[in-house]
């Protein structure tokens, strides 16, 4: 579900890109020191974002500081360290992950999901006290969430969608939940969660269909049972209006927000990241190049 | 609050029949629905209410036995089921009207409950409740229910206009992106412009580029 919120890399001023690493570097960092090691793994793009976006309503100074990573030793490499919105974003990456395993463990019983998931409780035992609003909050509405997918008939995808758009939402808004521009917080990540939710479903459509598995857009639109060929070629114009609506509504909340700093970082992944995700999703060209004639890999190999 | 009587232009001591069919006439004269964007809207929609309030304060005074309760509640239009089919349709202008109040002061929830318990489901009916979606961000059913309210009433501008604007916002958005990667686009397509401006102007007489 997680790692579509990228930011557009072709677009990117060299220290955006820097500092947007830094970040990632700086968010595994926090989760070792808080959790420890295993919950590394979890690690994604999504919650990246999520450090930049709280920590630009801060007004404090960024920590950066050179280090080695043990994946990546030939190099050296630039974290952010110390900060309080990598600390929560941190919390957030483990705690998501940690029931969204628990979800598969419930759905598909597959043994590595169960072991995994087993280990990450432990981990999740050390948290802070003022983030439990936070886990209880996830953990049910990743409960309802399941239950609605069992239960599907007569729902739309707004009432579907609604679930994981509102946790995100809350997840997004709880670090500033006193602040005046807490609603535009909430309404940005709960148009991103809907975005979330739905591009994921759409990128695992034809194995979903395939496999048999659940997936929300053929259990709510795909009443004829066609297959995956002719039933993405109708639904494309539809989930393409959601998405782009979503993102849209992302950018719109995010120009009413106070921003401090990554202003450029956040306006990249909002207006540029969010589009090439979903030109990527919806016209399955892994490597189509951005500029003409030149190949880059794909994305997620920073 | 002003007069009521003088509100609606009638004499103290109407009789209840009076004051309705002055209230309709007045109503009519200054619905804010018919005045689009026009910014005589607000000042319309300022009139109505107070002809509301004028109106539910003479109803309940002239001593009727039955519940014309809570004179500054929307909700309590509901009550006044008159006979005639006209003053029907006023009571769901009415409640249209608040529902509208309520989205525009933010107040959703309120707007949604008024909205789901009415039973004639009309193209403004439709167009409110894309109104409130569109609000809760539920964006799939906010364009369903705003397309159908355009198909029911084809004519009404206001409910065209805000169909248009979604999507004039999506492609806004798409634009910006493909707009950037499609920036660096050859010569030879600058060329194929230059050739249809100027075969353009000379269709219409003049010329762009005289050599050719």
């Amino acid at each position: 579900m997680f790692g579509y919120v990228t930011p557009c890399k072709m677009e990117m001023k060299i220290k955006d890109y820097e500092k947007f690493k830094a970040y990632y570097c700086g968010l595994c960092n926090s989760i070792k020191h808080n959790y420890g090691n295993l919950p590394r793994l979890t690690l994604n793009f999504d919650m990246t974002f999520l450090a930049i976006l709280i920590d630009s309503l801060g007004d404090n100074k960024s920590n950066f500081t050179e280090f080695t990573c043990a994946i990546h030793p030939l190099k050296k490499r630039v974290m952010i360290n110390n900060n309080k919105a990598l600390d929560y974003a941190a919390f957030s990456n483990t705690t998501l992950a940690y029931y969204k395993l628990m979800d598969d463990v419930q759905d598909n019983k597959t043994m590595k999901s169960k072991v995994f998931s087993l280990f990450l409780r432990n981990y999740l035992s050390k948290n802070k006290v003022e983030y439990n609003d936070v886990m209880k909050y996830t953990k049910e509405k990743l409960l309802l969430l399941n239950t609605l997918e069992t239960n599907h008939e007569n729902l739309t995808i707004d009432e579907l969608s609604h679930v994981f758009a509102d946790l995100t939402g809350f997840i997004v808004s709880f670090y500033y939940k006193d602040e005046i521009f807490k609603e535009d917080l909430y309404w940005l990540g709960y148009n991103l969660g809907k975005w979330i939710y739905i591009i994921d479903a759409y990128d695992d459509l034809e194995k979903d269909i395939e496999n048999n598995s659940f997936n929300a857009i053929n259990a709510l639109f795909n009443s004829d049972k066609l297959d995956y060929k002719s039933f993405s070629k109708c639904i494309k114009p539809r989930i393409d209006y959601i998405l782009t609506t979503c993102a849209q509504q992302c950018l719109k909340n995010l120009n009413s927000l106070p921003l401090i700093k990554n202003e450029d970082i956040l306006y990249n992944i909002l207006e540029l990241g969010l589009m090439e995700k979903m030109d990527k999703v919806f016209n399955r060209k892994s490597d189509i190049d951005y500029l003409k004639g030149v190949e880059y890999k794909d994305g997620k190999s920073l | 609050m002003a007069n009521p009587y003088e509100v609606l232009g009638v004499r103290e001591g109407t009789s209840k029949e009076d004051i309705k069919k002055a209230y309709r006439e007045q109503a009519k004269k200054y619905h804010p629905d018919q005045y689009g964007d026009n910014p005589l809207k607000d000042l319309a929609e300022e009139k109505m209410q107070e002809l509301n309030e004028a109106y539910d304060s003479l109803m309940k005074n002239t001593g009727s036995s039955n519940g014309y309760q809570s004179s500054n509640s929307y909700n309590s239009s509901n009550n006044y089921n008159s006979s005639s089919t006209s003053y029907d349709d006023y009571t769901n202008r009415d409640i249209y009207q608040s529902i509208r109040m309520d989205l525009n002061s933010g107040n959703i929830s309120s707007a949604e409950k008024k909205l789901g318990s009415m039973s004639t489901k009309t193209a403004e009916w439709n167009y409110l409740m894309g109104m409130v979606h569109l609000k809760k961000s539920w964006h799939d059913s906010a364009y369903n229910f705003i397309s159908k309210a355009c198909s029911l009433e084809p004519n009404n501008i206001e409910y065209r206009q805000s169909f248009n604007a979604l999507n004039t916002q999506n492609s806004n958005y798409r634009g910006n992106y493909y707009g950037r990667r499609n920036k660096d686009s050859d010569m030879g397509n600058m060329c194929i412009n230059l050739w249809c401006a100027d075969s353009l102007c000379e269709c219409l007489g003049g010329d762009l580029i005289s050599c050719c």
